[in-house]
């Protein structure tokens, strides 16, 4: 093995390392949550009610 | 911090400010939050058939919602303007729990259904008004894909009388490329609702060339009868081009046809065919004697002929919730 083929190996397998380090950690630091809490506002736009005794155009 | 929703087999990794793939779950300050709990972008009242559900409290009305978002992106959704919607791109009415409840009651409907996108993505707003619901004597009903895990969807059902669940096709190759989801937690969540008492159809919605082979039928249906059993009714739906599947023709009314023989000869009791002007599958037959018992014509109950629940010829117990 030439040096640049030793220095290219370790160079990637350091970056393997750093890759999966990095992904290990944002997973162990991941808040795991089955149930979501409530927001008070709506991000969109808030319409009234309106008649519902018809039937809707959706499907379902 | 960055969150993670367990809530269906997704298991969305969300960034702080970001949401998750029902666009409707998001992480603030590192807590999931929902943006769409009491804040339905439709509330009508539908014929509980259109749902469709054919065995459950036939001809009655219920009060029907949804919320924006889906976790699946369906390419042939026929609700995609709200499923794929961005709740800051919506409009939804303030609608709390409680409120849905004394709707439902001044409307006299005996049944709230969370339909039209996905109550799983509006999980919460569909426990809490469903918890409520039971306990004004009103019936809950889900119209879902049914792409959850398990542990919620089993703490949901407690509170459900009826679900209508999706089953879109029989491979998992069919589910990632068209509804970009899986087969399996489908599958077990059919087997749950059925395992739980919870009343259950299944609709299957075939698609010229994509689900529409007499194997990909029959593989279907017999899944349904060996898992759930024979006694679930099925409906086969028309598929219209829609969203982003354009480029294929209407289901011909020959493959429901066809669909709807394969599952009788397989065993199936209750075989219906929906989204087409056909008198085939329409209406409910006496899996024992064959006698016509409940006749319509689309969303409309024409005649009920049950007897507490039983054909009146040969008394067999039809299943279904009738009262």
């Amino acid at each position: 093995m030439t040096r640049r083929k030793f220095i290219q190996k370790i160079m990637e397998t350091a970056a393997a390392i750093a890759v999966g380090g990095f992904w290990l950690a944002e997973k162990t630091g991941l808040e795991k949550f089955v149930h979501a809490g409530k927001l008070k506002n709506y991000p969109g736009t808030l319409k009234p009610l309106g008649n519902i005794n018809s039937q809707s155009k959706w499907s379902g | 911090m960055t969150v993670q929703c367990e809530l269906c087999p997704k298991g969305c990794v969300i960034k702080p400010g970001q949401s998750g793939e029902c666009r409707v779950r998001i992480n603030v300050d590192g807590v999931l939050r929902t943006v769409v709990y009491g804040f339905p972008c439709s509330i009508n009242i539908d014929p509980i058939e259109k749902k469709p559900f054919f065995h459950f409290l036939p001809g009655s009305k219920t009060l029907s919602l949804a919320t924006v978002g889906c976790n699946l992106h369906c390419k042939n959704c026929q609700n995609w303007e709200i499923s794929q919607a961005n709740p800051e791109d919506s409009e939804a009415a303030f609608c709390p729990p409680e409120k849905l409840v004394e709707l439902t009651q001044n409307y006299q409907c005996p049944s709230l259904s969370y339909t039209y996108t996905d109550p799983v993505v509006y999980y919460e707003y569909t426990y809490d008004a469903a918890k409520l619901a039971r306990q004004a004597g009103i019936r809950n009903t889900l119209v879902t894909a049914a792409y959850i895990n398990q542990q919620p969807w089993k703490q949901l059902l407690q509170y459900v009388d009826a679900a209508r669940i999706d089953l879109k096709g029989i491979s998992d190759d069919f589910y990632r490329e068209v509804c970009s989801a899986t087969l399996k937690p489908v599958q077990d969540a059919i087997v749950q609702t059925r395992a739980s008492g919870v009343h259950l159809e299944i609709i299957n919605l075939i698609i010229p060339t994509l689900n529409d082979k007499p194997e990909q039928i029959r593989q279907l249906v017999c899944w349904v009868r060996d898992n759930v059993g024979g006694d679930v009714p099925i409906h086969f739906s028309r598929f219209f081009p829609q969203y982003k599947m354009r480029n294929l023709p209407p289901t011909s009314p020959q493959t429901l046809d066809m669909a709807h023989d394969i599952a009788l000869s397989e065993g199936l009791s209750y075989v219906y065919i929906g989204n087409v002007l056909s008198e085939k599958g329409q209406n409910t037959y006496c899996p024992g004697c064959k006698r016509l018992l409940i006749e319509r014509s689309e969303y409309t109950v024409l005649q009920n002929y049950l007897r507490e629940g039983c054909c009146p010829d040969c008394k067999k117990a039809i299943y279904g919730v009738w009262k």
